[in-house]
C-alpha cells in the first residue's frame, strides 16, 4: 500500500462547482470517511481519486492502478446504459438487458486480479443465487446497490471509494455490508462518503470534513476533542419551520370523507412464475399516516406503484383509490392529481435541464419536466420553497447540475408543493446530510399535523421516526 | 398480385394527397379521448410499439385488449408475455375481433396482407381499422370493406420512447391520417385525434397527413439518409481509414459511436448545430465536402424518390418477398462479411468532441444526406413538415442502433422494407462515390485537420454560416423542435 498524497489540487466539476486547493494525505492502513453538507463537494473529493473532474492545478501521487468507485452517479450511469439498450427499438423488440451475473463478472475478461472465489463467497453471503439470472434493470434500488458493491470488491482494487454505500440498504444488508467491509480492511484502503455520521463503521480511522469545495478539517478519530467539535458542527438544529402555502386554483374534485383514500384487496403481483406480492390487503383512511417498511425486494415500491397507477398490473387487481375503482375508464392523471410522490426511481427518471423553480412547479402538473404554462401564484409558491431549502439564489439554474442530495431536496419540495391528498415518500432522506434530513423530517411532521394531507412514508432507518405516524405496515419477502 | 393504389388515382388527386400535411393546434384536441369512450379497442401485435401504445391508451382511460394468433397464446410467446404481464386481456382473433369497435393493426408491414385478410371478415359492421404505416393500403392496394373506417396513427418514435414520454406527462410527435375511400360515417378524423390524444401525441405535436404522403416520404427517408447513407458511409470511411494506416480498432469505434454522437447534435439543433460543433476551418471543410457529395449523389436520391412514387420500388421488393427474400437475405449475409462489421471497436478512449474533430467526412455525409432527402421529398410534392420528420428527425434513432451493434443491429432493427431499400441504396452509392473517396485523406476522417492556425477568412465563414442556416430544413426544424423544447436532456 502506498501513501496517496494530494497537493494543492484544484479541479472543476461542470461550470458551477470547483474543488479548491485540496491538500490531503491518505496513509497506508487508513480508512477515511468524507462528510459535509449536501453540495459541499464530499463526493467530488472522493471522486478525484477515481479520476473525475477537470484538472486545473496541483498534483496527486501514489494512486494505485485500480480504483473502484461505487456511487449513486455510477449506479445511475449503469442503469442508464441498461436503459439505452432498450431505447432504440425501431424494430419493436423489448430487450431483457444484461443479467445480474454478467454485470458481476464484467471485470473477468480484462482484469487479471479478478477474484472469482470472492465473488462466489459474496453471492452466498448476500444470498444472491436466485437473483443471478434476472435482468439487472429489473432489480430494486437496494438490490442494485448490493450488486455494485460486490462488483467493485471482486475486482480486487488498490483503493475502494464508496459514496453513500449504506443508502438504499435494509437493516440486515447494512449489517452484512459492514461485516464485509470489515473483512477487507487489511487488504484495501477505503474512502467512504457519508451523510449520516451514525453510520460510520468502527474501522474508520480518519474523517475529512468538506465545506463549499474546500477540505476544512482532517481529523484523526483518536483525537477526541477535534472529533467532538466536528460532531457538533454536523448537528446544527433546524429553526422554526413553516410549510409554504399552495396554489388552490386547480384543486382536484373533493372526495367523500367516508371513503378510504386507498383500498387494496387481495393483491397479487407476479412476473411469469415469480410472485412478488400475494394476498395483500391494505386500507388507508384519510388522516391515517402510515409507515411502510420491509427488506430490499419485498415489494414496497411495487405496492406504491399500484397506488400511483405506475404499475401495469394495477388493472388486474382490486384497487380503489380516491373514489375510483381502477379499470373503469379513469385516467392515471385523474389519480396522480391527488398524489405527491418522491422516490429514488423518480430521481432517476427526472433527468431534465429545466430550472430549479420549474422542477418545483412541475409538482402541480404531475409531470417530469414542464409542458404547460405556470401561473404567477405557482411561481410565488415555488420561490417560497426555494427560500426554505436555501436555494433561492439558484432558482434559474439548471436542475441537472445539482448534486444528488440537492436534487433530492428539490424533488421533496415538488412532491409537497400542491399539499396533496396523499403524500408518498419512498425513502425521502436517501442522500441527504444530517442537517437536511432533519429539515425534511421536520417538514413531514408539520405536514402530518396539518390535517390536509395523509402521509405514507417508507424507510429503513429506525431512527428516522416521524412523530405523527401511528400505523405501521411491514412487508416480508414472498418466497 | 397486388394493385398499387396510388397509381390508380388521377394526377390531380395524387398531387393533392402527396401535399397533405398540416401541423395541428393543441386546441383541436380539447375533446381528448371522448370519441373513444365506451369503445372497445383491440390491438393486434404486441411488440414494443403495440405494447407502448396500448399502455398509454389504457392509462388515458381507454378499454384496450390484445388479439394474438392462437399459436402465440398456446406457446406463451414473447408477445403473449408482454401483454399478460402488463395486465391486459389477451384472446384469439376469433374471440376478440368481433367485439372490437377499433382494431389497431400494429404488426410489421410484411404481415399486413395476411393479418388484414384474417381480421377483416371478423370485424363488426361499421368498426374502425387503424394502421401505423400505410404501405399495405397504398403500395399493396389492400381493399378494405366499405363499411369500415380506416385511419392511421403513427408516433414518430420507437415504442419505448412513446411510453416513457407519456409517463413523464408529455408525448412524441405523431402523424395521423384518414383513408378517404374508407370513411363511411365521417368519423375517421375524430377517432384518429382521440387515439393520438390517448397516446399523449397531441402534447408534442400532431401532423395531419394522408396515407399516401406518409408512405412515399417514409420509404424515401428510410432507404436514403436514414439507413442507406449510414451504411454506405460506414463502409467507405472504415476502408479509407484502414487503407491510410489508422488502427482498425480505432476506425471501427470512431464510426460505430460516431454516428450517434454527431447526430445527437443534429437532434438538438439541426444541421447548423452539428456543424457548429466543428472548429471554423473544419466546418468550412465539412461544408465543402457535403456540397461535393450532394452534386454526386443527387441523381441517386432522385432515382429513389422516382421509383418510390411510381411504385417500382415496392413492386420489385414484393417480387423478392414472393421469391423467399432471396435478394434481401443475400445482401444481409454480404453486409455481415464487410471489414467494418467484422472489426470490433478498439479499447481506446474517444472523447465526445473527438468524434466531431476526427469525423469531418461523417458530418459532411450526414449533412448531405439529410439535405438531399429533404430537398428531393419536397420537390416531389411532400410538405416540409413531413420531410423533416422522415429525414432529420429519425437519423439519430437509426444512428443509435449502429452504436449498439453496428450495421447488423441496424438492419435487424429496421423493417424489412427499410432494409431492402437500404441495400439498394448502398449498392448504387458505393461505386458512385469511388472517385470522390480517392481524394479523401485522414485529415477529414480519422485524424482531424492538421492545421497549426485555426484562422479562417471572414467572408468565407459568413458565407458558410449563412448557407447552413438558410437551408429550408433548418427553418422547419426550428419550428418543429420548438414544440419539443422540453425534450429530455440526458445528463
Amino acid at each position: 500500500m502506498n501513501k496517496i498524497v494530494i497537493e494543492n489540487y484544484t479541479a472543476e466539476f461542470g461550470e458551477s462547482f470547483t474543488l479548491d486547493q485540496v491538500n490531503w494525505t491518505i496513509g497506508p492502513n487508513q480508512h477515511w470517511v468524507v462528510t459535509g453538507t449536501n453540495g459541499s463537494g464530499k463526493s467530488a473529493l472522493a471522486a478525484i481519486l477515481a479520476g473525475a473532474g477537470d484538472y486545473v492545478s496541483g498534483s496527486i501521487s501514489g494512486l494505485p492502478e485500480r480504483v473502484e468507485l461505487v456511487s449513486f452517479e455510477a449506479q445511475a450511469e449503469l442503469i442508464d446504459r441498461e436503459l439505452k439498450k432498450d431505447d432504440a427499438d425501431i424494430m419493436d423488440v423489448i430487450s431483457e438487458g444484461t443479467l445480474v451475473r454478467e454485470i458481476l463478472e464484467e471485470g473477468k475478461s480484462d482484469n487479471p486480479d479478478f477474484d472469482a472465489a470472492l465473488l462466489e463467497e459474496l453471492i452466498g453471503k448476500f444470498k444472491l443465487e436466485t437473483m443471478l439470472a434476472r435482468s439487472f434493470r429489473k432489480l430494486s434500488t437496494g438490490e442494485t446497490r448490493k450488486i455494485m458493491l460486490i462488483r467493485a470488491l471482486v475486482n480486487r482494487p488498490g483503493l475502494v471509494i464508496l459514496d453513500e454505500p449504506f443508502d438504499g440498504l435494509d437493516v440486515e444488508s447494512m449489517a452484512m455490508l459492514n461485516d464485509l467491509l470489515q473483512s477487507q480492511i487489511d487488504t484495501v484502503p477505503m474512502v467512504l462518503v457519508l451523510n449520516r455520521f451514525d453510520e460510520m463503521p468502527e474501522f474508520i480511522t480518519h474523517v475529512a470534513y468538506m465545506d463549499k469545495g474546500r477540505l476544512h478539517h482532517s481529523v484523526d478519530i483518536n483525537d477526541k476533542q477535534a472529533y467532538d467539535d466536528l460532531y457538533q458542527l454536523l448537528h446544527l438544529k433546524t429553526t422554526d419551520l413553516e410549510v409554504p402555502e399552495t396554489d388552490d386554483t386547480d384543486r382536484p374534485p373533493a372526495l367523500n370523507p367516508e371513503d378510504p383514500l386507498v383500498r387494496l384487496q387481495n393483491i397479487r403481483v407476479a412476473y411469469g412464475d415469480n410472485t412478488v406480492v400475494d394476498g395483500l390487503n391494505w386500507t388507508i383512511k384519510p388522516g391515517q399516516h402510515w409507515q411502510l417498511s420491509g427488506p430490499n425486494g419485498s415489494g414496497k415500491t411495487c405496492l406504491l406503484n399500484l397506488i400511483t397507477g405506475d404499475h401495469p398490473q394495477c388493472y388486474v387487481n382490486d384497487i380503489f383509490v380516491f373514489g375510483m375503482q381502477r379499470g373503469n375508464g379513469e385516467t392515471i392523471w385523474q389519480i396522480k392529481q391527488y398524489i405527491g410522490y418522491v422516490s429514488t426511481a423518480l430521481q432517476w427518471e427526472y433527468r431534465v435541464s429545466i430550472s430549479l423553480r420549474n422542477v418545483i412547479i412541475s409538482g402541480f402538473h404531475d409531470s417530469i419536466g414542464m409542458y404547460s404554462k405556470s401561473t404567477d401564484k405557482q411561481k410565488q409558491v415555488a420561490d417560497q420553497w426555494l427560500e426554505l431549502l436555501g436555494m433561492k439564489d439558484r432558482a434559474d439554474q439548471p436542475y441537472n447540475q445539482l448534486s444528488f442530495g440537492d436534487q433530492r431536496l428539490l424533488l421533496i419540495a415538488r412532491a409537497m408543493v400542491k399539499h396533496p391528498t396523499l403524500l408518498i415518500l419512498d425513502e425521502p432522506c436517501l442522500g441527504l446530510d444530517d442537517i437536511n434530513r432533519q429539515l425534511v423530517l421536520a417538514l413531514i411532521e408539520k405536514i402530518c399535523a396539518s390535517g390536509e394531507t395523509t402521509v405514507l412514508y417508507v424507510n429503513h432507518h429506525a431512527e428516522d421516526q416521524i412523530s405523527g405516524i401511528h400505523e405501521f405496515k411491514q412487508l416480508t419477502k414472498a418466497t | 398480385m397486388s394493385n398499387n393504389y396510388f397509381n390508380t388515382l388521377p394526377l390531380r388527386e395524387q398531387l393533392e394527397q402527396l401535399g397533405k400535411c398540416r401541423f395541428m393546434s393543441i386546441d383541436e384536441f380539447s375533446d381528448g379521448v371522448e370519441a373513444l369512450k365506451g369503445k372497445k379497442m383491440v390491438v393486434i401485435g404486441c411488440g414494443a410499439q403495440g405494447l407502448a401504445q396500448g399502455m398509454n391508451l389504457r392509462d388515458s382511460g381507454c378499454d384496450v385488449s390484445y388479439a394474438l394468433r392462437e399459436a402465440a397464446i398456446a406457446e406463451k410467446r414473447q408477445s403473449w408475455k408482454n401483454a399478460t404481464e402488463n395486465g391486459f386481456v389477451v384472446g384469439t382473433y376469433e374471440e376478440l375481433i368481433p367485439t372490437a369497435d377499433v382494431v389497431l393493426n400494429l404488426t410489421p408491414d410484411k404481415q399486413h396482407t395476411s393479418v388484414v385478410n384474417a381480421v377483416m371478415p371478423l370485424m363488426k359492421e361499421g368498426a374502425c381499422l387503424s394502421y401505423s404505416h400505410g404501405f399495405n393500403i397504398v403500395e399493396e392496394g389492400m381493399k378494405i370493406r366499405d363499411d369500415l373506417t380506416v385511419i392511421m396513427v403513427a408516433p414518430k418514435c420507437p415504442g419505448s420512447e412513446v411510453r416513457n414520454e407519456y409517463v413523464r406527462g408529455f408525448g412524441v410527435p405523431t402523424l395521423i391520417a384518414v383513408h378517404e375511400d374508407n370513411d363511411p360515417k365521417g368519423e375517421g378524423l375524430a377517432l384518429a385525434k382521440a387515439y393520438a390524444a390517448g397516446t399523449g401525441g397531441h402534447k408534442a405535436g400532431v401532423l395531419m397527413s394522408s396515407f399516401i404522403a406518409e408512405v412515399k416520404s417514409d420509404l424515401m427517408g428510410e432507404q436514403t439518409i436514414l439507413c442507406g447513407m449510414l451504411q454506405t458511409g460506414s463502409l467507405l470511411c472504415f476502408d479509407k481509414m484502414v487503407e491510410e494506416g489508422i488502427d482498425a480498432g480505432y476506425a471501427s469505434k470512431l464510426i460505430q459511436y460516431g454516428w450517434e454522437t454527431i447526430t445527437e447534435a443534429l437532434k438538438y439543433g439541426g444541421v447548423t448545430n452539428m456543424l457548429d460543433r466543428l472548429s471554423n476551418p473544419a466546418k468550412i471543410k465539412a461544408f465543402d465536402l457535403s456540397e461535393e457529395l450532394k452534386v454526386i449523389m443527387r441523381p441517386l436520391y432522385n432515382k429513389h424518390q422516382d421509383d418510390i412514387i411510381d411504385g417500382t420500388f415496392s413492386r420489385v421488393m414484393m417480387e423478392d418477398w414472393a421469391n423467399d427474400d432471396k435478394n434481401l437475405l443475400g445482401w444481409r449475409a454480404e453486409t455481415a462479411e464487410t471489414a467494418f462489421e467484422k472489426t470490433p471497436a478498439g479499447d481506446v478512449e474517444i472523447s465526445e468532441q473527438e468524434y466531431f474533430d476526427n469525423g469531418i467526412l461523417m458530418v459532411a455525409m450526414v449533412k448531405a444526406g439529410v439535405e438531399l432527402a429533404f430537398e428531393t421529398m419536397t420537390a416531389a410534392g411532400i410538405i416540409a413538415d413531413s420531410a423533416y420528420y422522415e429525414s432529420l428527425h429519425e437519423t439519430p434513432l437509426i444512428a443509435n442502433t449502429i452504436a449498439r451493434k453496428k450495421l447488423y443491429e441496424m438492419n435487424a432493427t429496421i423493417s424489412d422494407t427499410a432494409e431492402y431499400g437500404c441495400y439498394l441504396y448502398n449498392h448504387a452509392c458505393l461505386p458512385l462515390l469511388e472517385d470522390f473517396m480517392k481524394g479523401i485523406k485522414t485529415d477529414v476522417i480519422g485524424k482531424g485537420l492538421d492545421v497549426a492556425d485555426t484562422g479562417v477568412d471572414n467572408a468565407r465563414l459568413i458565407e458558410v454560416n449563412a448557407a447552413l442556416r438558410a437551408h429550408p430544413v433548418e427553418a422547419i426544424g426550428t419550428t418543429l423542435r420548438g414544440h419539443m423544447a422540453d425534450m429530455k436532456k440526458i445528463v
